[in-house]
């Protein structure tokens, strides 16, 4: 008897509260028919076997289902989940340019804020990427519990079912075209470590001495100043790599169109910088004499600007060409 | 027999189960005789599924359940509807023609096996 009970109980209390007194009832009934007159503890047990597991027995019962997300949603789900990922991650790297540019680093050495920012970065692209997986799988969950249509295909991304005509939207992307979402992420840390070096540059840049079992900062090697008036320039070029990072992730391949973005970003990168680099108070003195102290640069002054730029100018058309050849290739 | 060819016949049968359990509706029927019935023709039928499927059926109005309370233990009995009815009549012959069509075409590849 106490069998019997335990094992109604075991099934019902996984059902909905309006169906439980009903089903009860009948189980109830069930196990008596199934049992003969005079039954024992080994024939309950028999009978029970038959009914099987209690779990098995209540989902039977169930309308829904005992999945997070089934085969209807679930290729919708994968697929949405891969296209977002990356721009929730795009985003939260661009939420860490914006607070680079305008935030106050504090005492730290170059090498503990790139260290830092790269923490940050992945750091942020994780826990987004968990966000988005939670609230993603959580939207499904409900949407497979509330669907009330009888329709068991496979729904494509538009929530719509298959058809000849949505062939017709899949990109095409060849291997060497593509664009690896890495590259992508590395653009934009790129730039947040240097929006946080440039604008801490006095800071962070400079003479360290080893002294007392440390590296001491002697002189800072920039006028802060002169880095400083320049914001113009440097935040359209920040801006302008962000975008350039948003296009690539959105058409993901080279396209000629993205080559040329690329190469104009490439440009005025490079004007931007000779520009800088051409101003006379860009060093702080104590820099240039230090320096000057250590080599007698003074006649090799000119030749290492014009080197400098000479380098600075074949990157940008390298990296130009590389754009120009990637979009070219069918 | 191997549990490959278990499951294969289990997904065989599924499908027929309903209409196996329509069939023997058109008199009140209650739980365990219709497992009964079934039994005596053969059809061993898993009890698990088939309690589910009664609620299932009646659920889509395809058959109605009324408690019998004036014998000793109270029972649930089932009956096919007009609606469930007329289904089953046309579930049948789905069934009729599909089972001919495989009749012939199982009988075709014995014969092509001969040749």
């Amino acid at each position: 008897m106490e069998l019997i009970e335990l094992y109604i109980q075991e099934v019902t209390r996984r059902l909905p509260e309006k169906n439980r007194e009903d089903i009860a009832l009948e189980l109830q009934s069930t196990i008596e028919d199934m049992l003969p007159d005079d039954y024992t503890e080994q024939d309950v047990k028999e009978v029970l076997l038959k009914l099987g597991d209690p779990v098995t027995l209540a989902s039977g019962y169930r309308d829904r289902p005992m999945h997070l997300i089934g085969p209807r949603y679930y290729d919708v789900y994968i697929s949405l989940l891969k296209m977002i990922l990356p721009i929730a991650a795009v985003i939260s790297l661009i939420a860490l340019i914006g607070e680079n540019v305008f935030g106050d680093i504090g005492e730290k050495t170059v090498i503990e804020v790139v260290i830092m920012l790269i923490g940050k970065g992945i750091a942020g692209i994780i826990s987004t990427g968990i966000q988005v997986f939670f609230w993603l799988t959580l939207l499904f969950a409900i949407l497979e519990r509330t669907d009330t249509s009888k329709d068991q295909m496979p729904l494509t991304k538009s929530l719509k079912r298959w058809t000849p005509e949505d062939l017709k939207h899949i990109p095409n992307i060849s291997k060497k075209k593509v664009i690896p979402k890495i590259e992508i992420f590395g653009s934009l840390l790129g730039i947040s470590i240097f929006a946080a070096v440039y604008f801490n540059a006095a800071n962070l840049l400079g003479v360290y001495e080893g002294r007392n079992n440390g590296l001491i900062f002697v002189t800072p090697s920039f006028n802060q100043e002169v880095l400083n008036s320049y914001w113009p320039l440097i935040f359209c070029i920040i801006i302008l790599g962000v975008i350039l990072a948003i296009y690539k992730l959105l058409v993901g391949q080279w396209t000629l169109k993205l080559a040329l973005f690329n190469a104009i970003y490439q440009l005025l990168s490079t004007i931007t910088f000779i520009i800088i680099i051409s101003n006379p108070n860009l060093f702080t003195h104590e820099f240039i004499t230090y320096i000057s102290n250590l080599f007698s640069i003074n006649e090799w002054k000119s030749s290492i600007y014009w080197g400098v730029i000479l380098i600075d100018v074949f990157f940008t058309v390298l990296e130009s060409y590389k754009g120009f050849r990637k979009a070219k290739i069918r | 027999m191997s549990t490959l060819l278990n499951s294969l016949t289990t997904e065989l049968r599924r499908g027929t189960l309903t209409l196996a359990v329509l069939s023997q509706l058109k008199k009140p029927q209650y739980g365990y005789s219709l497992v009964q019935r079934l039994e005596k023709s053969g059809i061993t039928i898993d009890q698990s599924t088939l309690y589910p499927l009664l609620r299932r059926l009646e659920k889509q109005e395809l058959v109605t359940s009324s408690w019998d309370t004036t014998e000793s233990r109270p029972r649930k009995y089932y009956i096919l509807s007009d609606y469930g009815n007329k289904i089953f009549i046309q579930l049948k012959k789905e069934w009729e023609k599909t089972s001919q069509e495989l009749y012939i075409l199982l009988k075709g590849e014995e014969d092509d096996g001969t040749d």
